[in-house]
C-alpha cells in the first residue's frame, strides 16, 4: 500500500502531505496536521462531529477518504475565526450558552457555517433541517438554533442571549 | 474507526474503470460517495483489495431529460436532484425521497443515486460491530448458516432500506449496467435477486451507469417512516405514480404501487395496482382498500430486523401507501 501525494487548501492554506489509501480525511487532519478541532464520535457517519467543508459543502470527514479531497479546499473550524477574533457566528453560540461539553461544537459550527454562506437570514426551519445530521447529547438544541438563528438576524428580539449587553 | 488497508484507483475514463473492475472483478468495489460502502469496511463486514473511485469520472453525473423520459448519471449527488426543478415537477416521488435520505450534511453532497440504490441490504444482527460479532455463531450473510432474523429460513433476509429505489421503483425506473465493451438495460423492478446477501442481479464486473425515468404522464408521491425524521433509515416507506385515462381526465388508467424497507427489495405490488385502473382520483375509499390491500401483501415479506416492532411496522404500511396515494391523486385532480 504506498502513499500518495495529496494537495489539500485547508483553511486558505496550502498543503501537501502524503497519505495512504485507507487514511480518512478527518485522519489526516487531526493526526498530520494537528487540527484537532473536528472530533471523531461515532466513526460511521451518524453523529456530524468529524463536519468539514470540502469545497464550502458540509460533509463527514470521517466517511471521505483523504485522497478523494484531492485538490479540494477544506474549512475546519480553526478556520473561522480570524486569529484571536472569533466569527460572528462563534460569539454567538457563546452568548447564547449554545456550548455545554463541547464535542459537538466544531460540526454545529462548520454546518451552521456552510448554511449563513449561502443563506445569510435563514429561519427556524431551515436552522434546524440543516442542522438535523449533527447530534448533540448536552444542550437540547434550543439555544444552538437560537444561536444559529440571530447571527443571521442580528436585529431580532432575543430574550435569552447576551449580545449587546 | 480505522479502515482496512485496499488499494485506490481513480480512473480519468468510463473505459478505464470498466477495464479495473473487468481485472479485479470480485476484489474490487466501486467507490462514489463511500457513506454506505465505508462504513461497512470499517466494521469489518467487508473487505475489498481494490477500490474503484468515480470521484475523476464528471462524464456520469448529470440530470438530461429527452421526448421519452429523463436520464441520471448513477454518479449524480443527491443534492442535484433535490435541487432540479425536472426532477421535482416530473419525478416528484424521487424528489420527495432524496430529500428524506438520511441528512444534509450525511450524504446530500457526498451520496450519489447510483450508491443509494447500490447500497447494502441491512438488518440488525449483521450491520454491526465486529466485537459485537464475534460473541455468537455466523449467520448466512457473514458465511453461516442460520437467520437470527426469521427461525429456520434457508436464506438471508436482511431488507433493502434504500429511498432512492423505491422512489424510481414506482416511477417505472430502468437501470443501464455497462461493462468491458457490453451495456445491458434492465427493469428496477427485475433486478433484485431472492437472497439478501447479494440482493442485486448484477456481475461484479458490471458498473450502473445511468437511470432512466420514462415520462408516463400523472403524478407520483412518496411518504417514509424513520424513528428520527433525519438520520436513520427508512422502517416503512412507500412510492406511488398514478397516471390519469387519456379520455376520462378525472380516472385512473394507471397506479403503481411500491413499498420499501419491508423486504429484500422494494415491493411493486401489481394486484394491488392494477385495482385502482378505472377509479376516480377522489375515490379515497378506494385508496383506502388498496392501502390496506398492500399492507397484508408487504407484511408477509417482513422479517423483525430493522428495529420497530414487526406488528408496527406491518400497521404502519397502510397510512404510508394511503399518504402517498392521496398526495399523488390530489396533484394530479389540480
Ligand atoms: C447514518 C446513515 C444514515 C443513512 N440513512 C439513509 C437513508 O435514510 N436512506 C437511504 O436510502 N440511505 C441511507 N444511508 C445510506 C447511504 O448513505 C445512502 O444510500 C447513499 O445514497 C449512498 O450513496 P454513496 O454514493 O455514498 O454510496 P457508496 O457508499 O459509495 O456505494 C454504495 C454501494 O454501491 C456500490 N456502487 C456505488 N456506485 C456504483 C456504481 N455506479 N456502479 C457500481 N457499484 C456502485 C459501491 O461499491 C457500494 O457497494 C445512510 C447512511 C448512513 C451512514
Ligand atoms: S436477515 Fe438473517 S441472515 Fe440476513 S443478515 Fe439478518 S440475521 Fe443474517
Ligand atoms: S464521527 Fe463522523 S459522523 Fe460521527
Ligand atoms: S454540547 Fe455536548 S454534545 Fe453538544
Amino acid at each position: 500500500m504506498e502513499k500518495i501525494e495529496i494537495t489539500l487548501t485547508i483553511n486558505d492554506k496550502l498543503r501537501e502531505v502524503s497519505v495512504a489509501p485507507n487514511d480518512t480525511l478527518l485522519e489526516v487532519l487531526r493526526e498530520k496536521f494537528d487540527l484537532t478541532g473536528s472530533k471523531e464520535s461515532c466513526g460511521e457517519g451518524v453523529c456530524g462531529s468529524c463536519t468539514i467543508q470540502m469545497d464550502g459543502k458540509p460533509v463527514r470527514s470521517c466517511l471521505t477518504l483523504a485522497l478523494e479531497a484531492d485538490g479540494c479546499r477544506i474549512k475546519t473550524v480553526e478556520g473561522l475565526a480570524n486569529g484571536d477574533q472569533l466569527s460572528d457566528l462563534q460569539e454567538s453560540f457563546i452568548n447564547h450558552g449554545a456550548v455545554q461539553c463541547g464535542f459537538c461544537t466544531p460540526g454545529m459550527l462548520i454546518s451552521a457555517d456552510a448554511l449563513l454562506q449561502n443563506n445569510p437570514k435563514p429561519d427556524e426551519k431551515t436552522v434546524r433541517k440543516t442542522l438535523a445530521g449533527n447530534i448533540c447529547r448536552c444542550t437540547g438544541y434550543a439555544k444552538i438554533v437560537d444561536a444559529v438563528c440571530h447571527t443571521g438576524n442580528p436585529d431580532n428580539q432575543c430574550p435569552d442571549c447576551k449580545t449587546g449587553q | 474507526m480505522r479502515l482496512p488497508r485496499f488499494d485506490y484507483f481513480g480512473p480519468d475514463t468510463l473505459d478505464a474503470a470498466l477495464e479495473l473492475l473487468a481485472t479485479h472483478k470480485e476484489e474490487a468495489k466501486i467507490l462514489a460517495g463511500g457513506t454506505d460502502l465505508l462504513v461497512r469496511m470499517k466494521k469489518g463486514l467487508l473487505n475489498p483489495k481494490v477500490l474503484i473511485s468515480l470521484k475523476a469520472l464528471n462524464g456520469l453525473s448529470y440530470i438530461k431529460k429527452d421526448d421519452e423520459g429523463i436520464k441520471i448519471g448513477a454518479r449524480t449527488p443527491l443534492a442535484d436532484i433535490i435541487s432540479s426543478d425536472l426532477i421535482q415537477i416530473q419525478a416528484t416521488a424521487l424528489s420527495q425521497a432524496c430529500e428524506k435520505i438520511g441528512a444534509v450534511t450525511l450524504q446530500h453532497y457526498r451520496g450519489t443515486i447510483g450508491g443509494n440504490i447500490l447500497q447494502d441490504n441491512r438488518c440488525h444482527h449483521y450491520n454491526q460491530s465486529k466485537f459485537h460479532r464475534s460473541g455468537r455463531q455466523a449467520c448466512h450473510k457473514e458465511g453461516g448458516k442460520i437467520c437470527y432474523a426469521r427461525d429456520e429460513s434457508d436464506r438471508c433476509n436482511s431488507t433493502c432500506q434504500s429511498d432512492g429505489a423505491t422512489a424510481l421503483m414506482a416511477l417505472g425506473a430502468k437501470i443501464i449496467l455497462a461493462s468491458a465493451g457490453h451495456e445491458r438495460t434492465v427493469d428496477l423492478e427485475n433486478f433484485y435477486t431472492t437472497d439478501g446477501i447479494m440482493p442485486f442481479a448484477m456481475e461484479p464486473h458490471e458498473l450502473l451507469k445511468e437511470i432512466f425515468i420514462p415520462f408516463q404522464g400523472g403524478q407520483s408521491a412518496y411518504h417514509r417512516l424513520a424513528f428520527r425524521s433525519a438520520i436513520d433509515y427508512p422502517i416503512v416507506c412507500a412510492g406511488v405514480l398514478l397516471t390519469p385515462s387519456l379520455t376520462q381526465k378525472d380516472e385512473i388508467e394507471g397506479a403503481r404501487i411500491v413499498v420499501g424497507a419491508m423486504g429484500r427489495s422494494p415491493l411493486f405490488l401489481a394486484g394491488e395496482s392494477a385495482g385502482l385502473k378505472g377509479k376516480k382520483f377522489t375515490d379515497f375509499a378506494a385508496f383506502q382498500t388498496a392501502a390496506d390491500a398492500a399492507m397484508n401483501s408487504a407484511a408477509t415479506f417482513a422479517v423483525h430486523n430493522v428495529g420497530g416492532t414487526l406488528e408496527y411496522r406491518r400497521a404502519m404500511v397502510s397510512p404510508m401507501v394511503f399518504r402517498a396515494l392521496k398526495e399523488a391523486a390530489q396533484a394530479a385532480d389540480r
